[in-house]
């Protein structure tokens, strides 16, 4: 039986008073995409966070490779952030260096690349995103969907194991939401496993293998898109009827 | 009984959080160390955030160095003259500048320029999730942003302070000969025969020290800017205010323990 190459056990998290995770449980497997749908402060981005270590949960496990990792300190973590990257809301993007800068960052720190051989790299995945020769352009001169997609190439440049986007396709039009999903869908085929917060249901169908559904603090839904469009869970179907 | 609890529980409350913050402001201190002597350190990050800071320092620091010179001979002039004591003038610009005005009001106004941008750039940085990137992809934001910019400015602000005070001793020897005929050469000598060694170092190691305070809270500051614009804008106000007051305060002690120990 194939390995889980993440998992969730009972993870609990708050902010003060207010509950945000009450005994959340998941499992992702190699190449598996996760989508992660629920109402707005459902704690969807927090359990990212939690995942990748920007947030700490109260309790609970947090397995990569079965190994646990919710109690390491920041540079024990390190070897982790490697292998599991990060693609925020916004892009994120160094606002003070170019697109360049921004996408060889990694490489810069965690490999021992020449200079030569980063620019290839930045430049093969430049053209995976679709913004062949912008390496110059400063993150202020670029669309959000641009931003978005140089954040996405960044955090899949060390060929990571397991990306987390958080809302890849949030306020984007259309084109821009198309040009997003089809490199997520590359990059699945690439076999990368995924974690996907998204609000938007038709691309969480489009790519997903699961999809999981979180509502005050618990997971109510876990299973494949089909079954997810014909439950009858009286939540899940407010969810979609108010996406329509 | 009520009012009293809720009064006490609400110092305690505060003074809760004034340790944490001061434990918090060590912590930062200490990591800062620790990230400077392990592996990677990024030297080119370090130049570029002394000519960031220090070199672009240099104007003010002229200003300000001319201008306490000239202020400070003029008043002492004036005032000396009165008893006789022209001839002493050199002497007390020269040390009042060496041992106090140069590294005090070079610090005041770089606590003003570096500090305040050092925590609108971090707070900045920290509102729009680019430190939560930093330290996605597996990099420390003490070790790319806070090392480069402490010894940035532990290096360059003793080196401003200097220059702040031979800027100053060229202000005083100016209004020395215009306004009380001392030639530059007997003005030289009295300033030179005045002061120490351990006067110049009073001067290079409070700026270091008022470098130091400067650089930690502004990056502390910054690290935890919450609440967008609004509080990058508080950030940057609370860094200025803060760091001014502690480097008054540290240096009376600083001038204490010289005084005591040579």
């Amino acid at each position: 039986m194939e390995q889980n190459l993440l998992e969730l056990k009972n993870i609990h998290k708050s902010f003060g008073e207010n509950l945000i995770h009450q005994g959340v449980s998941l499992t992702l497997k190699k190449g598996e995409s996760l989508g992660l749908l629920g109402g707005s402060g459902t704690g969807k981005s927090v359990l990212l966070r939690s995942i990748i270590g920007l947030e700490r949960i109260d309790r609970g496990e947090i397995l990569f490779h079965q190994e646990r990792i919710e109690h390491l300190s920041e540079n024990q973590l390190t070897p982790y952030r490697i292998k599991m990257s990060y693609s925020f809301q916004n892009g994120a993007l160094f606002d003070s260096v170019n697109v360049f800068e921004n996408i060889a960052y990694p490489l810069f720190e965690h490999t021992k690349l020449s200079y030569d051989e980063i620019k290839t790299k930045v430049a093969d995945m430049l053209k995976l995103i679709d913004l062949e020769g912008k390496e110059e352009l400063m993150p202020s001169d670029l669309s959000g969907g641009m931003q978005k997609r140089v954040g996405m190439a960044r955090s899949m440049i060390l060929n990571p194991e397991i990306i987390l986007y958080d809302e890849p396709t949030a306020g984007l039009d259309p084109a821009n939401t198309l040009n997003v999903v089809s490199l997520m869908q590359k990059l699945k085929q690439k076999g990368i496993a995924s974690i996907f917060v998204t609000h938007d249901i038709s691309s969480a169908i489009m790519l997903c293998d699961r999809i999981i559904v979180l509502h005050q603090g618990k997971i109510i839904f876990n299973d494949t898109p089909m079954h997810f469009q014909r439950s009858d869970n009286p939540i899940v179907q407010k969810f979609i009827n108010s996406k329509e | 009984m009520r009012t009293l609890s809720y009064q006490l529980s609400s110092i305690s409350l505060q003074l809760k959080r004034f340790f944490i913050f001061i434990g918090e402001i060590f912590a930062l201190f200490f990591e800062t160390i620790r990230c400077t002597f392990s592996s990677p350190f990024y030297f080119s990050r370090l130049m570029e955030q002394i000519t960031h800071i220090g070199y672009g320092s240099t104007s003010i620091t002229v200003v300000i160095g001319l201008t306490m010179g000239l202020v400070m001979t003029l008043n002492f002039g004036y005032g000396l003259a009165k008893f006789g004591g022209t001839l002493y003038v050199p002497a007390v610009v020269s040390l009042s500048l060496a041992r106090e005005m140069a590294p005090l009001f070079t610090s005041l106004l770089v606590a003003g320029r570096v500090g305040s941008g050092i925590a609108a750039e971090i707070g900045a940085m920290n509102v729009t999730q680019q430190i939560d990137a930093i330290r996605a992809l597996g990099t420390s934001p003490v070790r790319v942003l806070v090392v480069p910019r402490f010894w940035a400015l532990v290096l360059s602000l003793p080196l401003l302070s200097a220059l702040s005070f031979a800027v100053g001793i060229l202000g005083g020897l100016i209004v020395c000969k215009t306004e009380f005929d001392i030639i530059p050469g007997l003005y030289l000598y009295k300033v030179f025969s005045t002061v120490k060694f351990h006067d110049y170092m009073s001067g290079l190691v409070k700026s270091a020290v008022f470098a130091g305070i400067i650089t930690i809270f502004a990056c502390y500051k910054g690290l935890n800017t919450r609440d967008g614009t609004k509080g990058v804008g508080l950030t940057t106000t609370w860094v200025v205010v803060t760091a001014s007051i502690l480097i008054l305060v540290t240096d009376f002690f600083i001038s204490k323990i010289f005084l005591v120990i040579w």
